[in-house]
């Protein structure tokens, strides 16, 4: 309590000289009282998809929603591996948030509005567009549009059949559609070659094109038939914390965007004159302490994680066994759907 | 029966060994033409025993060449794995997270010594005639199960290990032995209730037998780990994993009441009259005269439950508790690793049966030793 005084003054100082238009106080964030408390963050995870969180052979978590994590870690405490990680099922994945075991979800899970209106949670931006698309062999079709005329192994019944159908349809195209019972029967007949392609969801479809016998001959399109964005995610309330949560994602974001990575970052944060770059890596601005964290909360963060296209290509992207293009995850500025609201 | 020995000729590894007057050279006469008449007595057993060794080859064979002949064992990622057998290299790799799960490498002993305690005192409980095994095995009910916990869990000049780091075959074996120790004092004191001339003793153990035994087992390991913490204030969660050991206990206690009460009804009314009639009182009479008999004929009932827990206590695994099924599955999810499926599987599969296995053996030379001692 005697460092809230401390605290106010401090955010006071700094608001007026970053130019703000009104002094505000430190709202109370117990999340981030008991982060600092415990010296670690709690972090919900997948229990296991490729890419996106898995245990490797040393028994280290990784991949793209771990990485958001580890950055998160780094931005509160200094240290990206002061974060512990709680695999969570999917019929697990609300209730652990929701009663406080874990302080933020990064779990593959689809932002949707009853999910944001009825559970008690809200997500705080995007770190992948996930969405339903094809592998087809390589060289055979590009986007989806180009599958007119062909065939298409699906699990009879699936989300997945219902949506390709209608999105040719409505398109006018034609596509012959050949059920299987399973999943796995459908992969295995477009690998044997009965069919042209097969659908899932994009990050799935990029652990499954592994599992294929030339995986190399195959490709992920990165154009998708339906939208499902995810991110990280935290419970109702708390304001101040999500604010974190939020702004370290717009932050991994962002540095991309401004070309700070995590090997130019020192330099970057000794020389830049750039203004949006001084004010993400806490040179000036104070943006952490009006968030009740360090100052050089993105800087610790993109040092010891990497920005967004680091993360990205380490876990999902081309430099990891998925190969999986940028796509939608790309830069607005470069085609893709992602962007940080300026660090201004 | 000559006719029937020469039909054995192309049956077995042995066939070559089988003379040319019908007698087997290597498994002995006698129970090679007993062997031949049950195997090749007619004709029609003759053609079933060779269409089974025709399917058991069919099969085996294949499985063989996958399972040995042109499995990889050397190398250390799957491009090493380039033949079209099993690639063990990723039993090799992920070895010590099959086993141990997350604990921390430079702790892991202390799970090998809990564990060769365990293996210790169960085999000296089985050995026939050792001396002082009574004084031995009250020691290790009362020491043993404290002793595995501050061994596995720390503290105490221990590093602390929490069990979100617990995983693999340790884990399997945790929840096998503490679900087990929960739940057989549990289930005798239920049963023995369910027989209490007490009616309100009775009623109460006898709905919670059926409680228990009526609601499934995943219902109630979600119900411990993601109702509890909701309900209960926060930071008075007790420990996830004891979550689920207390609910997989409570289930098979039930289940293991009932079979103790098999063997509590199996006694003749005799026992307990005639201990009545040395004036024992019920306390006496049940721990000195009807429960040793009881269990002894409960025994093949009581172990087909406990191999049965050790099955269930895969199902912590929809509570994202990391057991060896857990783990196995787990390993698939990295991308160096996926799509070895079948090797996850076929590892921890064979782990699981040879506990099993070796559950039943244990039983059932208990078993042999408590008839021995009905006889004498």
């Amino acid at each position: 309590m005697s460092s809230l005084p401390k605290h106010l003054a401090l955010t006071a100082v700094l608001t007026i000289a970053a130019g703000s238009v009104s002094a505000q106080q430190l709202a109370p964030s117990p999340t981030l009282d008991a982060i600092k408390a415990r010296g670690h963050l709690e972090c919900g995870v997948h229990l296991g998809l490729p890419g996106f969180s898995y245990a490797n052979d040393k028994g280290e978590w990784s991949g793209i929603d771990v990485d958001y994590c580890r950055a998160l870690a780094a931005a509160i405490l200094g240290d990206a591996t002061k974060v512990k990680f709680t695999p969570t099922s999917v019929q697990q994945r609300w209730p652990v948030l929701q009663s406080g075991q874990v302080d933020v979800l990064a779990r593959n899970t689809t932002i949707t509005f009853s999910r944001n209106a009825t559970l008690g949670v809200n997500f705080q931006g995007i770190n992948f567009y996930e969405g339903q698309t094809f592998v087809v062999r390589k060289g055979a079709a590009a986007t989806p549009k180009d599958l007119d005329g062909a065939s298409v192994c699906v699990a009879a019944g699936s989300t997945e059949e219902k949506n390709a159908a209608d999105w040719f349809k409505e398109r006018g195209l034609k596509i012959s559609i050949i059920n299987f019972q399973k999943n796995d029967d459908a992969i295995a007949a477009y690998d044997s070659g009965r069919c042209d392609a097969y659908t899932a969801g994009i990050g799935a479809l990029a652990g499954q094109r592994i599992k294929l016998k030339k995986p190399d001959d195959n490709v992920v399109m990165t154009e998708t038939i339906s939208n499902d964005p995810q991110g990280p995610t935290t419970r109702w309330n708390d304001e101040r914390f999500q604010l974190v949560v939020r702004w370290v994602l717009n932050g991994q974001i962002a540095a991309e965007a401004y070309g700070v990575t995590s090997k130019n970052v020192d330099e970057m944060k000794a020389s830049s004159q750039s203004g949006d770059i001084r004010r993400l890596l806490g040179v000036e601005g104070g943006f952490g302490a009006m968030m009740g964290i360090p100052n050089d909360w993105m800087y610790q963060a993109i040092k010891q994680v990497g920005n967004y296209a680091e993360s990205y290509e380490r876990t999902v992207g081309l430099g990891s066994p998925l190969k999986l293009a940028r796509g939608k995850n790309e830069l607005w500025t470069k085609g893709g759907a992602l962007f940080s609201p300026p660090f201004q | 029966m000559n006719g029937a020995d020469a039909g054995l000729v192309p049956f077995g590894p042995g066939q070559a060994e089988i003379a040319s007057d019908g007698r087997v050279t290597i498994i002995g006469p006698r129970h090679g033409r007993r062997f031949a008449r049950n195997l090749f007595g007619t004709p029609l057993d003759a053609a079933i025993t060779l269409a089974c060794a025709a399917l058991l080859v069919w099969a085996a064979i294949p499985l063989l060449r996958w399972l040995v002949l042109d499995a990889t064992v050397s190398g250390t990622t799957r491009d090493d794995c380039t033949g079209s057998g099993a690639c063990w290299v990723f039993v090799r790799a992920r070895f010590g997270q099959f086993m141990y799960g997350f604990y921390p490498q430079a702790e892991r002993w202390r799970v090998d010594l809990a564990g060769a305690l365990l293996v210790a005192v169960t085999a000296s409980l089985a050995w026939p005639g050792l001396p002082g095994k009574r004084p031995l095995g009250l020691a290790a009910l009362i020491v043993g199960p404290p002793l595995g916990v501050w061994l596995l869990h720390g503290g105490w000049s221990l590093r602390p290990v929490e069990t979100r780091e617990w995983g693999g075959l340790m884990l399997t074996v945790f929840l096998s032995v503490y679900g087990a120790l929960l739940a057989l004092p549990l289930g005798i004191v239920l049963a023995l209730g369910r027989q209490s001339r007490l009616p309100v003793i009775r009623l109460i153990a006898t709905i919670a037998i059926e409680f228990w035994r009526g609601v499934p087992i995943i219902a109630v390991l979600f119900l411990a780990s993601l109702l509890l913490p909701l309900i209960l204030p926060d930071g008075a969660g007790i420990d996830r994993l004891a979550r689920a050991v207390i609910g997989l206990g409570l289930c098979i206690a039930a289940y293991m009441a009932e079979a103790v009460r098999g063997g509590l009804q199996a006694l003749p009314p005799g026992q307990a009259e005639a201990a009545a009639a040395l004036g024992l009182g019920y306390w006496r009479t049940t721990g000195l005269v009807i429960l040793p008999q009881a269990l002894r004929v409960s025994l093949p009932a009581l172990t087909n439950e406990f191999i049965a827990l050790v099955k269930n206590t895969s199902l912590v695994l929809i509570v994202s508790i990391f057991d060896l099924l857990g783990i196995a599955q787990a390993a698939l999810a990295d991308p160096a690793w996926v799509g070895k499926t079948w090797e996850a599987y076929a590892f921890a599969g064979v782990i699981y049966w040879l506990m099993c296995f070796g559950l039943s053996r244990w039983s059932l030379a208990v078993e042999r030793r408590g008839r021995r001692g009905v006889r004498n």
